[in-house]
C-alpha cells in the first residue's frame, strides 16, 4: 500500500468510523459540500448524507453543545473546529458542560471535537495556537494530539470509539508534510499510551506534536557526537502516560521536556512535576524545558521562528546536559 | 467486548407519567364545556410588531430610576391597583387534564414551602431559589411535552420537573446535598435531570446553554427519525446570553423544535427588565430568528398550556422552533437571602391579585369542574404528600466522602445504546470511496 499523509490518515479514520457504525457523524462549519476548510471531510456529505455530515452556522459554542447534545440520543458526533484557535468560543460549554456530565448528572457524552492547531505556518495569533493545556487541566476530558500518520487513524478511531468526550488536536504543519504506510486491516492506538519515537540512551527527549520532527533533527545532529536521544512521543495529554515518562528516565537519567506550547503553564512543568515524582532518584541533571516563548503566536515568518523552539536549541541544550 | 446495558446504580428514578400527551386525548364534550366567553373576552391580539399577543391586558407600568435625597432607588411609573383580568378558557384541556395541572401547580408551592422551612431550620445547604408566582409557567408549559419530548429546567424550574416524573424529594436531597440525590450530592437545587427515561437536561449556573443541547438532542433524534420537542426555559436575564442567541439560532436555521420558553418574570436578580433589552417585547426577537412567536399572561396555566400544546404541535410535524414569552413576576428575591428591596411599592400587590393558583382555583370554580371544598381537600392532599416527601428526603444520608472524585469518566466497557431507532437518511452513496483529498486548504 502507497503511504498516506497524515491528513489522509484522518480522513480514513472518520470515514471507517463512519461506515463502520451509523451512531457516528460529522458536524462543522464547511464541512459538507465544500469538504472542510483542510479538506479532511471532502466527499463525506456524498457517501453519507446531509443528515451525518452538517454544515453549522458560524458557533463553535452551538458546534460543542449540539454535539453534546446529540450524544445523550445516543450519537457519537465528530464536531469540527476549522481552527482549534476557535475552541476559546466554546470553552465554556466543553469545560462546563461536556467535561462534567458524567459525573454530575450520569449522562456520558461519547463525542469528539477535532481541528488543527499548532504554527509554523505563518498563520498569526489565532490560527496556529496550541490551546490544549486548558483541557489537560480539565477531568473528564481525554486531549489526544497525534504526530504520525499511523496515530493520527489510530487514535481518531479510538477517540470515536470512546465513551467519553474527547479533544482531538491535529497539528496543522503535519497534515501534508507526513507520510506513513498504514496497516491495511482495522486498527486502533490506545488513548493514553505514549509512544517511543527513537530509542537511545543518553537523554530523554519527551514531547508531542510538530515537535517530534524537530526532536529527530536534533538528534541526527546530535548522534555524530555520540550524544544519542531518545525521543518519547506522547500521543495523548490526557491522560498522560506516567508510566513510559518514568521507563525513559529511568533509562536515561537526563530529560528534555520539548513543546511548542508557551512555556508558562505548558504541559512541560507537569512532566516535570511527575518525574520528580516517579524517577526523582534517576535524575543526574536538572529536567530542561524548551518550549515556545510566554507571548501570543507572531504572523511575520522571521518573528515566528525566534517564537517556536529550534532544532539548534534541542542541541544546544543536549550538550549541555552531557556536561553533568 | 463485552456489553451490557447502563445500569442505574443510583435510586430508581420513576417512570414517566404518559397522560400528558399533549390534551390531544381531551374529549370535546369537556372542551365545549368551559364557560363561554366569546362573547365577554377580546380576541388574542398582535403587539405593535406583529406577534400574536394573547394577554387581555397590557402592563400599564414601568420601571425607572429614581434619585431621592441622595441615594438610587427604583420607581413605578404608571398604575399598579388595575384588578387581574379573568382566565382564557384553553383550547384543548379537558377537565381531568385542568384538575392534574392545578395539583401539580399546587405540589410545586407546597414543595417550595417546605424548602423554605427546610431552609430556616439550617436543613438546606448554601442557596434556596424558589418560584412563587411562577407555578402555572412551569407547570402546564410542561404539561404539554410527550414522553418523547425533553425539558431544559433552569434553576427555578423544579414545577416543571416534577411534570416531568420526578418527585418532591429528588429537589429535596438535591438542596441538602444528600447521597441519593440525583447528582449523589455532587451539585445541588434543580442541577439534576435524566437521559434515561425523563429526558430532562440537568442545567448548569450559566444562563442559555441547554437550549443549544436541546437542539442537539432534536438534531440527534431527527437523524433517528423522530420529530422531538424540547422545552428551554430562559428568563429575561438569561435571554441576553450568547449562548441563548447561538444556540436558538442554531435550532431555528435547522428547524429543530426547541420552544424557546421566556419567562419574563421582571426580574433578574436585582436588574429589571428595563435594564436587559431594548425592544419591546421579547418574542419581537422571533422575527429576527425567523420562527413563530407568541406572548402570553405567564400567571394563566391554561395560556400557557395552549401556546405550548401548539409549540410541541408544530415540533412534532417537523416546523421547527418557536418562541413563547410569558410575562410575569418573580414574587420572592433571587435566592432566600434576597428580600429583593430593590422592588418598589406597588409591583408586588399588582402581581399578587395575579396569583396563579388562586386565578386557576376561580377558574375551576367558575367552570363547575371543582367545588370550594375539593379545591381544599387538594391541599390537603397534597400536604400530606409533601410531608411524606420530606420526611423521606430528611432521613436520607450523606453521601460517602469516597465518591467525591469517582464516575469523572464513563466506563469504555458499556454500551450507550440509541434512544430512538436506527439513524436514517435520505440521500446517500452508500457505494462510494474514499478518494485522495483534492488541493490543499488554506494553508500547505
Amino acid at each position: 500500500m502507497a503511504a498516506v499523509t497524515y491528513l489522509e490518515a484522518i480522513r480514513q479514520g472518520i470515514w471507517e468510523e463512519m461506515e463502520r457504525d451509523s451512531r457516528v457523524f460529522v458536524l462543522g462549519e464547511d464541512v459538507g459540500i465544500y469538504g472542510g476548510a483542510f479538506k479532511v471531510t471532502e466527499g463525506f456529505v456524498h457517501k453519507f448524507g446531509v443528515e451525518r455530515v452538517v454544515d453549522t452556522p458560524i458557533s463553535e459554542m452551538a458546534i460543542a453543545s449540539a454535539a453534546y447534545g446529540a450524544s445523550l440520543t445516543g450519537l457519537r458526533p465528530v464536531g469540527e473546529f476549522q481552527f482549534m484557535d476557535f475552541i476559546s468560543s466554546a470553552h465554556s460549554q466543553i469545560v462546563q458542560i461536556l467535561a462534567k456530565s458524567n459525573w454530575r448528572w450520569g449522562a456520558p457524552a461519547p463525542l469528539v471535537l477535532r481541528g488543527p492547531s499548532g504554527g509554523g505556518v505563518s498563520g498569526g495569533p489565532f490560527h496556529s495556537q496550541n490551546p490544549e493545556m486548558f483541557y489537560v487541566h480539565t477531568p473528564g476530558l481525554k486531549v489526544i494530539a497525534p504526530a504520525t500518520a499511523r496515530d493520527a487513524k489510530g487514535l481518531m478511531k479510538a477517540a470515536i470509539r470512546d465513551n467519553n468526550p474527547v479533544l482531538f488536536f491535529e497539528h496543522k504543519f503535519l497534515y501534508r508534510r507526513v507520510k506513513e504506510e498504514l496497516p491495511k486491516e482495522d486498527y486502533t492506538v490506545e488513548i493514553g499510551k505514549a509512544r517511543v519515537h527513537r530509542e537511545g540512551h543518553s537523554i530523554s527527549v519527551i514531547t508531542y506534536g510538530a515537535m517530534v520532527y524537530v526532536a529527530q533533527e536534533a538528534a541526527e545532529i546530535l548522534a555524530k557526537e555520540g550524544v544519542e536521544l531518545e525521543i518519547i512521543d506522547l500521543r495523548t495529554l490526557l491522560p498522560l502516560d506516567r508510566d513510559a515518562i518514568r521507563q525513559t528516565v529511568e533509562k536515561t537519567n537526563r530529560a528534555i521536556v520539548l513543546h511548542e506550547d508557551t512555556k508558562t503553564g505548558g504541559i512541560a512543568g507537569e512532566i516535570a512535576a511527575i518525574i520528580n515524582e516517579e524517577a526523582f532518584d534517576f535524575l543526574d541533571a536538572p529536567i530542561v524545558r524548551i518550549t515556545a516563548m510566554d507571548a501570543p503566536v507572531p504572523f511575520s515568518p522571521p518573528l515566528e521562528k525566534a517564537f517556536l523552539p529550534q532544532v539548534k536549541d534541542v542541541v544546544r541544550e543536549a550538550r549541555t546536559l552531557m556536561q553533568y | 467486548m463485552p456489553t451490557k446495558k447502563i445500569e442505574d446504580t443510583r435510586q430508581a428514578s420513576p417512570e414517566p407519567k404518559t397522560q400528558f400527551v399533549n390534551g390531544t386525548k381531551s374529549s370535546a364534550a369537556a372542551v365545549a364545556a368551559q364557560p363561554d366567553r366569546k362573547g365577554s373576552l377580546p380576541p388574542a391580539g398582535k403587539n405593535p410588531a406583529g406577534i400574536p399577543d394573547w394577554r387581555l391586558e397590557r402592563l400599564p407600568f414601568r420601571i425607572e430610576n429614581d434619585w431621592v435625597d441622595g441615594e438610587y432607588h427604583y420607581k413605578v411609573i404608571g398604575d399598579t391597583n388595575a384588578p387581574a383580568p379573568p382566565m382564557r378558557p384553553s383550547k384543548y384541556l379537558s377537565k381531568e387534564q385542568s384538575i392534574e395541572i392545578l395539583r401539580y401547580m399546587i405540589v410545586n408551592r407546597q414543595m417550595e414551602a417546605a424548602l423554605e422551612s427546610m431552609y430556616k431550620q439550617s436543613l438546606v445547604i448554601g442557596g434556596l431559589y424558589l418560584s412563587l408566582g411562577q407555578e402555572a409557567s412551569s407547570v402546564a408549559s410542561a404539561y404539554a411535552l410527550g414522553k418523547d419530548d425533553w425539558l431544559g429546567p433552569m434553576i427555578r424550574n423544579q414545577g416543571s420537573m416534577v411534570v416531568k416524573g420526578f418527585r418532591p424529594r429528588d429537589t429535596m436531597m438535591q438542596y441538602m446535598g444528600k447521597g441519593a440525590s440525583p447528582t449523589k450530592g455532587r451539585d445541588s437545587g434543580s442541577h439534576y435531570g435524566d437521559v434515561k427515561s425523563l429526558n430532562v437536561i440537568a442545567p448548569i449556573s450559566h444562563l442559555g446553554d441547554s437550549i443549544s443541547i436541546l437542539a442537539g438532542v432534536a438534531l440527534g433524534a431527527r437523524l433517528q427519525g423522530k420529530n422531538i420537542a424540547g422545552i428551554g426555559y430562559i428568563g429575561d436575564g438569561g435571554q441576553s446570553t450568547g449562548p441563548t442567541y447561538e444556540g436558538f439560532n442554531f435550532a431555528a436555521v435547522q428547524r429543530l423544535g426547541v420552544i424557546l420558553f421566556v419567562e419574563h418574570n421582571s426580574w433578574a436578580y436585582s436588574t429589571p427588565s428595563e435594564l436587559q433589552f431594548a425592544c419591546k417585547d421579547l418574542a419581537d426577537r422571533a422575527i429576527g430568528y425567523g420562527v413563530p412567536g407568541v406572548i402570553i399572561d405567564g400567571t394563566d396555566a391554561n395560556q400557557v398550556y395552549d401556546a405550548t400544546h401548539e409549540a410541541v404541535a408544530r415540533a412534532h410535524r417537523g416546523e421547527g422552533a418557536s418562541i413563547i414569552e410569558a410575562k410575569l413576576m418573580r414574587m420572592k428575591g433571587h435566592a432566600m437571602h434576597d428580600s429583593a428591596l430593590y422592588v418598589p411599592a406597588g409591583v408586588k400587590e399588582y402581581w399578587k391579585r395575579r396569583d396563579p393558583i388562586a386565578r386557576m382555583e376561580e377558574y375551576m370554580k367558575e367552570t363547575g369542574w371543582m367545588t370550594e371544598n375539593q379545591i381544599a381537600g387538594m391541599h390537603a392532599e397534597v400536604q400530606r404528600f409533601i410531608d411524606e416527601e420530606r420526611a423521606i428526603a430528611i432521613a436520607a444520608p450523606m453521601p460517602p466522602p469516597e465518591e467525591a472524585g469517582t464516575d469523572v469518566y464513563f466506563d469504555n466497557s458499556v454500551e450507550i445504546p440509541v434512544k430512538y431507532g436506527e439513524v436514517r437518511v435520505k440521500q446517500a452513496n452508500k457505494n462510494r470511496q474514499l478518494a485522495e483529498s483534492s488541493a490543499p486548504g488554506h494553508y500547505k
